[in-house]
């Protein structure tokens, strides 16, 4: 079997750019490894109900009318219509550095200004600064690493606020420790504080769903339980690949979604990037049934919140760093429809190495995921009160969680420290798309997926 | 195809990229990127479609050819001659 353009993984970039190629031309074939598409942002069943594992929000919020957005433009490129989906915008955010300093924003940018201008007026003109920088900033340049803390320390005379308005944009698109690449940090600042959050109407399923059947529909295939063992090739041009089954399929073009090191491994490379440390996360869902909504926040859609006297975003010496996290409320946003149950999320980052010393210990790998469910309840309790009480389920994901579910290594879920920003890995037809490419995130692997098939595969057909 | 035929293929590929796309004050001579706010990706659709319709293949250093309405037309007349 030959096929023009194989995809290696179905994750949300495989998935976009299967189907950038299927609008021009036939032939594209999505290889996913696990039983279901998705890949971090994915959804199980536990007790007959649906769980998602990962969407808190999706970042970028646009209106309809504005062109230029990143979401409008992701989906004008997809070819699928505003229309086939419901947008539910978030209602408010925190950033709460407790006993220190709260600010709140929203999908209204100008918010956060007047935040910014009442709490911290010293930082308010290079505040501003900052914005008009940013305006005038190209992201997608490819340049060498310039650290967010320097430029930052350099315009904002508060290092608290600097500290603040780093926490959300590390968390939600951050590969490296403690500090940002100026372009990631545009990139997020964007993302999540000038256009704000959302999330689509349904679950995860039915967004991927939609997904699944336009490309379809334009003809694609996919075919999951398909894991990849090996990428055939010779010297530096790729003929297909060889299924961990067996069965091998050729192709004209590869594109691999899996990671970078992940991606050597299947050409059996050394890997590159093993000195850096990668970062990892515990996440947990703590179900209740929605009348207990009223003991909970009303108005916050996310908390990112730290309570250590300086935030330290970097992979913890215990097994998970309780000090700092997200705590997400998927049901504060506007004019979801009522639901039975409501569920409150909660992530922190853990120690990679320390989870995977438990792979082999079945009975310390629960009790620790155990632990770390009541400690990170505790910890959320301190913040938003009581509500233990009321859980009628809950599940914790950890690094073995992630890294067996997508193959993540290290279950690091914005992949490598570095990142390839061309997606280009010095083969002549096979290219990287999604995480380890550089653009993280729902919107952002999509978009990765699409400008990748689109610099290098379309515009060679 | 006539000069009036690839005027209409190439709205009616533009309109496909962005339904709500105004064709009403649109002037044939000036850039269509700026009076019809498309980007870079947005001209590669019509390269594509271009291609997938009519198997036009359309060389990267050409793209510039593709700028204002006029300059598509007197582009593609001689390659959809026999269209
Ligand atoms: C708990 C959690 C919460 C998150 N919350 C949000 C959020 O609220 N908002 C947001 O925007 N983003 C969120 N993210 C991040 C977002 O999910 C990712 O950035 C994005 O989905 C990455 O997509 P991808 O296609 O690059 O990678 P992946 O999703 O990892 O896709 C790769 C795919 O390849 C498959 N694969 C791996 N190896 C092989 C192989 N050898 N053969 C075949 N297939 C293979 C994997 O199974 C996987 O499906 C969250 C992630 C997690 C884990």
């Amino acid at each position: 079997m030959k096929v023009p353009l194989l995809i290696i993984g179905g994750g949300l970039s495989g998935i976009a750019a299967a189907i950038r190629f299927a609008r021009f031309a036939p032939g594209a074939l999505i290889l996913e490894k696990h039983s279901r598409i998705g890949g971090l942002n994915s959804y199980y069943f536990r007790n007959n109900r649906l769980y998602e594992t990962g969407l808190h929000a999706i970042t970028n919020f646009a209106p309809a009318g504005n062109k230029k957005a990143p979401l409008n433009r992701l989906l004008r490129q997809l070819k699928l219509s505003r229309d086939q989906f419901v947008f539910h915008q978030q209602f408010q955010s925190e950033i709460l550095f407790q006993g220190c300093e709260s600010l709140v924003f929203s999908n209204d940018f100008q918010q956060l200004k007047d935040e910014i201008n009442t709490k911290f007026p010293h930082s308010a003109d290079g505040f501003t600064q900052l914005t008009a920088f940013l305006s005038n900033f190209d992201p997608f340049q490819i340049t060498p690493f310039n650290s967010t803390r320097i430029f930052l320390e350099s315009l904002l005379s508060d290092s608290l606020l600097i500290d603040m308005l780093l926490c959300p944009l590390m968390y939600y698109g951050s590969s490296i420790e403690n500090d940002m690449d100026l372009s990631q940090f545009a990139i997020m600042f964007r993302a999540i504080f000038q256009e704000g959050m959302f999330r689509p109407g349904g679950t995860i399923k039915d967004f991927l769903d939609v997904l699944a059947s336009h490309y379809h529909s334009l003809g694609g295939s996919l075919r999951t339980g398909a894991e990849v063992r090996t990428i055939l090739h010779t010297n530096l041009t790729v003929h297909g690949v060889t299924l961990t089954t067996g069965e091998t399929i050729e192709c004209d073009y590869l594109l691999s979604t899996v990671g970078l090191s992940e991606t050597l491994a299947l050409l059996q490379k050394p890997e590159t990037d093993y000195h850096v440390p990668r970062l990892s996360f515990v996440e947990s869902i703590f179900q209740l049934p929605e009348n207990k909504r009223s003991h909970l926040p009303q108005d916050r859609t996310i908390i990112f919140y730290n309570s250590a006297p300086e935030f330290h975003y970097c992979s913890p010496a215990d097994l998970v760093d309780y000090s700092s996290g997200v705590i997400c409320f998927p049901f504060n946003f506007n004019g979801l429809p009522q639901q039975e149950y409501i569920e409150v999320r909660s992530t922190h980052l853990a120690n990679s190495s320390g989870w995977k010393a438990l792979a082999d210990d079945r009975e310390g790998y629960v009790e620790q995921k155990s632990v770390t469910a009541e400690k990170s309840k505790q910890v959320l309790e301190e913040i938003i009160g009581t509500f233990k009480q009321d859980i009628v389920f809950q599940d914790t994901f950890t690094p073995l969680t992630i890294e067996r579910y997508t193959a993540k290594k290290e279950g690091a879920i914005y992949g490598s420290p570095l990142k390839i920003k061309n997606g280009n890995l010095g083969y002549t037809n096979l290219f990287l798309a999604g995480t380890d490419q550089g653009f993280l995130g729902i919107v952002g692997s999509m978009l990765s997926g699409v400008s990748m098939v689109n610099q290098h595969i379309l515009s060679r057909l | 195809m006539t000069r009036e035929e690839i005027k209409s293929l190439i709205l009616e590929i533009i309109e496909d990229i962005d339904e709500e796309a105004d064709f009403e004050t649109l002037q044939p001579d000036k850039p269509l990127r700026d009076q019809l706010d498309l980007d870079s990706m947005d001209f590669l659709d019509i390269v594509m479609e271009l291609r997938k319709r009519h198997q036009l293949q359309i060389p990267e250093e050409d793209y510039p050819h593709l700028a204002s309405l006029n300059s598509c037309v007197n582009y593609l007349e001689p390659l959809l001659k026999n269209a």
